[in-house]
């Protein structure tokens, strides 16, 4: 069972935005990546993966171009954009803030 | 923060290719499939565990399509245009909800015009809600009003106010004597007055102070009227000499085009004050000079602590102007400017405005049960389109959608019926109700309605949608449930209740504008006129001058062919301007002097002999003044019976003297008038008092008198010459005629136009009450025609049938009527104030209202249930 997507509406733009940090990907790539990275904990259905990126897309924060794939197929590559990369540091701070205000709710140690 | 501005603009305007999409998911297909091959399926499998992986395509389709920014707004036009189709195949519904609504809606915007001015718009002021009116009012003289003998010192001792201007307390007539002359209204203000109301004039500038003081160089402000109507708009007016009353003044300003007088009056020339303040302590009789008095409050000062503050001021003032008689009854005088303007017809604007509002929830309420009525039909197609994935909400959204279509629709032909409303309105409308001249459909109006029928189409729209389309309703054989009918049935009741409060209320106007018109006034109008003849004072200077020209004028028309009588008085009864003394200021010879301040007001008037023969006042005792005693000098009287009844209790008031307020002259009482109706149409009677208007200078000047005319041939015959006769006299006064029965039935206007409102929205009410329960019943009727049909098959009678359909109306007729009773006792309370000669619960008026009501509701049961009763059994059964 993914989980639900009202846990995830603001979360899984954050993540779209960090996995896309360090260079274009399309939207398969994104899935792949996160679900790799958080070794299968997280998994991107379709479903939840290309209304987000439109949104983002609609938003102005990410830019989406026609390129070939690593297998050269004709595929669409998402960027951050200048607007989408400021969104990614306010959020990551936003979150910061807010697991460290979690944790210590919850009565845990917060790592430096 | 420019582009992402930039690209959400793009993407209103440029649609995504669909094709983009579909080609972005099948490559995420593919790539899994790829996952899959490398993992060792074979292809088939691969791309069959890819499919199934992915998941619905069409659902994160439409997902995407949703992020676009300004998406709904394509789906409302999808509402719409559905809406509109459902309305052209239901051409009849739609009009006559259209029709409901606008007259709903009409009215109400319509009075909502009228009323507008009157409580809500602030007044064109800069600082219109701390605009004050302050001075002493009396039980005789509920307006504010100031005297010179005490306004200086409570200007420079104020506390809670940032600055006090007086004006004259109303305009006077003028004569501008040019080569094109006029007679105009003028009036004197201070140079604060204008900046006081923070206004400046449009062109040239303010009084200044050195102006505004006694011998200061003449000067003059004029209206925009008088520059644009008699100079063409001069751009050279400032600096211009014009001559008042034969004498010149530099005119150094021109008031803005729609400045409004705080007291509502025009006027064209405006002078500055200039009050001597050394002079004020004998000017008037130590008093000084009357005048009115407007302040602005300090920010955060209420006119409550306004009051508080100045109360010293007051008291002192009491002590030191204000004579012994009247300190017991003068109190200060504190309210809003607004206030002042709008306070006698507040109560009536809010129950128009209560009671239109009311005719709209009933029109609401009906086309509420109207839509239900097609939502029972369509019940089927919406249980369709809910199987098919339509949202709950998005069901909703599309009735929101067709609701506020149609009042839209509603709110623009209302708009167009207001229009014509409101020209009735004006037509009807007595003069007496400030701002109702300017009452006129703008910007503001049409907004409020434009609420308004959104707030109407939310109302009636959002109660049909909540019912949910039932599962049921998609079997071809739907079994109709009754329980549904409730939300009508209660509508139905709520309706006849508002219909029975209007009915009442206006009932009860009804009643009390009869007894207003049928009232005896204790003389003749028919036939009578009045002639008012403005003398210009700088001509007619003295007594003596103004005396020989008014009795030329009787002469000149007793001389005309079917006259009988022609009089000069002050004023003439029922309304008018009059004399009034306090009855405590009348000494009779020979008796001790009343209590001073007892015994209210006296009405004095001040009328030569035919004054009685004209009117037809029968003088029961004594005699009536003649043609001698005008020339003997002597001072005479006669008294109403009101007033003989209080002075002279038992005794026979002929032959008595009196002496009357400061008049030194003792007048002997020669007569006993019948009483008149003097204080108006439905304010008690006044006792009055008739003084011999003699043939002596002394008796003349001041306000220019009247001359009443009784004639027998028509006023229409006689009025030309009338007016040629006093032309002969004096070329250039003007003479204004007015026949007695119209004065008389002006005075009506107020309690007229009332009535006729709130019985018209009584009937709109009534009928459209009416309608929704004749709806209701012949709905339930058909409802139970299969019912019908089994029951007369098993032996009921046709009578039977009758009395189950009526039954039902009846019960819903009964309920309402008894809540309407109860509501409409309680709302008459409120209308209390404006009944003249009839209790607010008057049993009689209640009982032809239910009656009406009953008898009305009746009817509109009877008619489906008489088509009900002719149900054929047969058919019946096989319906549906």
């Amino acid at each position: 069972m993914p989980p639900s997507t009202d846990l995830l509406q603001g979360t899984l733009d954050l993540l779209i935005l960090q996995t896309l940090a360090p260079g274009p990907m399309h939207g398969w790539g994104v899935a792949q990546r996160i679900q790799q990275i958080s070794k299968d904990v997280l998994q991107i259905g379709q479903g939840s993966l290309y209304p987000a990126l439109h949104r983002l897309e609609y938003k102005g924060w990410i830019r989406a171009d026609w390129g070939n794939s690593e297998n050269n197929r004709r595929a669409k590559f998402y960027a951050l954009t200048a607007t989408g990369r400021k969104q990614l540091e306010t959020e990551l701070e936003s979150w910061e803030r807010l697991s460290a205000a979690i944790a210590l709710v919850l009565g845990r140690e917060v790592r430096a | 923060m420019m582009r992402e501005l930039f690209t959400r603009l793009r993407f209103l305007v440029v649609r995504r290719p669909q094709g983009e999409l579909d080609e972005e998911l099948q490559f995420h297909v593919e790539q899994a499939t790829e996952v899959n091959l490398a993992a060792g399926m074979t292809a088939a499998e691969a791309r069959r565990r890819a499919l199934v992986d992915f998941g619905g395509v069409e659902r994160t389709r439409e997902q995407c399509h949703e992020q676009r920014p300004g998406w709904w707004l394509g789906t409302v036009a999808q509402d719409v245009r559905y809406a509109l189709r459902g309305f052209r195949r239901n051409p009849v519904f739609t009009i006559t909800v259209i029709a409901t609504l606008a007259l709903g809606i009409g009215a109400t915007t319509a009075v909502f015009s009228v009323v507008d001015r009157i409580l809500f718009r602030a007044l064109p002021y800069a600082h219109d809600d701390r605009v004050v009116s302050v001075g002493l009012v009396l039980p005789s003289a509920k307006e504010e009003f100031a005297l010179g003998g005490f306004f200086f010192e409570w200007r420079d001792n104020q506390k809670p106010f940032e600055a006090m201007a007086a004006q004259e307390p109303e305009p006077h007539a003028c004569d501008l004597v040019e080569s094109n002359p006029a007679q105009l209204d003028c009036l004197f203000f201070d140079s604060e007055f204008l900046p006081l109301l923070g206004m400046s004039p449009v062109l040239g500038r303010n009084f200044s102070p050195e102006e505004d003081r006694p011998n200061g160089p003449r000067v003059a402000l004029i209206s925009y009227g008088l520059w644009k109507g008699h100079y063409n708009l001069d751009p050279g007016m400032i600096g211009r000499l014009i001559d008042v009353d034969g004498s010149p003044a530099r005119v150094v300003g021109v008031l803005p085009k729609d400045f409004q007088f705080p007291t509502l009056e025009s006027a064209d020339v405006i002078f500055p004050m200039a009050v001597d303040r050394a002079a004020q302590a004998t000017a008037n009789g130590g008093f000084g000079t009357p005048m009115l008095v407007f302040a602005r409050l300090k920010p955060g000062v209420s006119v409550a602590q306004a009051k508080e503050e100045m109360e010293p001021l007051f008291a002192h003032a009491r002590v030191t102007v204000v004579p012994p008689v009247f300190r017991k009854d003068i109190h200060l005088g504190i309210r809003s400017l607004h206030d002042r303007e709008t306070q006698d017809v507040q109560l009536t604007a809010w129950i128009l405005l209560g009671s239109v509002l009311a005719v709209l929830l009933i029109a609401c309420a009906n086309v509420a049960s109207l839509t239900m009525a097609r939502g029972e039909a369509r019940e089927r197609e919406l249980a369709v389109r809910s199987a098919l994935g339509a949202s709950r909400a998005r069901l909703i959204r599309q009735a929101l959608t067709e609701a506020t279509l149609l009042s839209l629709g509603g709110a623009a032909v209302g708009l167009a019926l207001a229009e014509g409303l409101l020209r009735i309105f004006l037509d009807l409308a007595p003069s007496g109700i400030p701002f109702l001249e300017r009452a006129g459909l703008d910007f503001r109006i049409a907004l409020f309605t434009i609420l308004l029928s959104l707030v109407c189409g939310a109302l009636f729209g959002l109660l049909p949608a909540l019912q949910t389309p039932r599962v049921v309703a998609l079997a071809a054989r739907a079994a109709k449930s009754r329980k549904r009918t409730v939300l009508r049935r209660v509508l139905v009741v709520g309706q006849i209740a508002v219909s029975m409060v209007l009915l009442s209320g206006s009932a009860l106007l009804l009643k009390s504008f009869q007894n207003i018109e049928e009232q005896r006034l204790g003389m003749q109008t028919g036939g009578v006129f009045t002639v008012q003849i403005p003398l210009p004072g700088f001509r007619y200077n003295s007594g003596q001058k103004q005396m020989d020209f008014y009795l030329q004028a009787e002469a000149a028309l007793r001389r005309l062919p079917g006259i009988r009588a022609v009089a000069i008085s002050d004023s003439a009864p029922p309304g008018g301007w009059g004399g009034r003394l306090l009855y405590s200021d009348l000494a009779v010879s020979g008796k001790p002097h009343p209590t001073p301040g007892t015994g209210g007001m006296v009405a004095t008037r001040r009328v030569t002999p035919d004054y009685f023969k004209a009117l037809n006042i029968p003088v029961v005792r004594g005699r009536n003044f003649t043609e001698e005693d005008r020339h003997s000098g002597e001072s005479l009287a006669i008294v109403s019976r009101l007033l003989a009844d209080s002075m002279f209790p038992g005794e026979d008031p002929i032959g008595k003297r009196i002496q009357a307020g400061r008049d030194v002259r003792w007048h002997t009482v020669v007569g006993l008038a019948e009483n008149v109706k003097n204080g108006g149409l439905v304010e008690p009677d006044e006792p009055e008092m008739y003084f011999l208007r003699s043939s002596i200078a002394d008796y003349w000047g001041g306000r220019a008198p009247l001359l009443i005319v009784d004639s027998v041939l028509s006023p229409k015959a006689t009025v030309p010459w009338v007016r040629s006769q006093i032309e002969q006299l004096d070329p250039t006064v003007p003479v204004t005629t007015k026949p007695l029965n119209d004065q008389v039935r002006k005075l009506a206007d107020r309690p007229r136009l009332e009535t006729a409102l709130l019985g018209f929205f009584a009937f709109c009410g009534l009928l459209m009450a009416v309608i929704g329960l004749y709806g209701v019943i012949s709905f339930l009727a058909t409802q139970r025609t299969q019912e019908i049909g089994v029951r007369m098959a098993l032996g009921a009678t046709r009578m039977d049938i009758l009395r189950l359909i009526a039954g039902e109306g009846v019960r819903l007729i009964a309920l309402g009527g008894v809540v309407g009773l109860g509501a409409a006792l309680a709302a008459a309370q409120l209308i209390k104030s404006l009944l003249y000669e009839v209790g607010p619960h008057d049993p009689l008026t209640y009982l032809a209202v239910a009656l009406l009501l009953l008898f009305v509701a009746l009817a509109a049961t009877l008619v489906p249930a008489r088509a009900a009763m002719k149900v054929e059994p047969v058919v019946a059964l096989r319906y549906e």
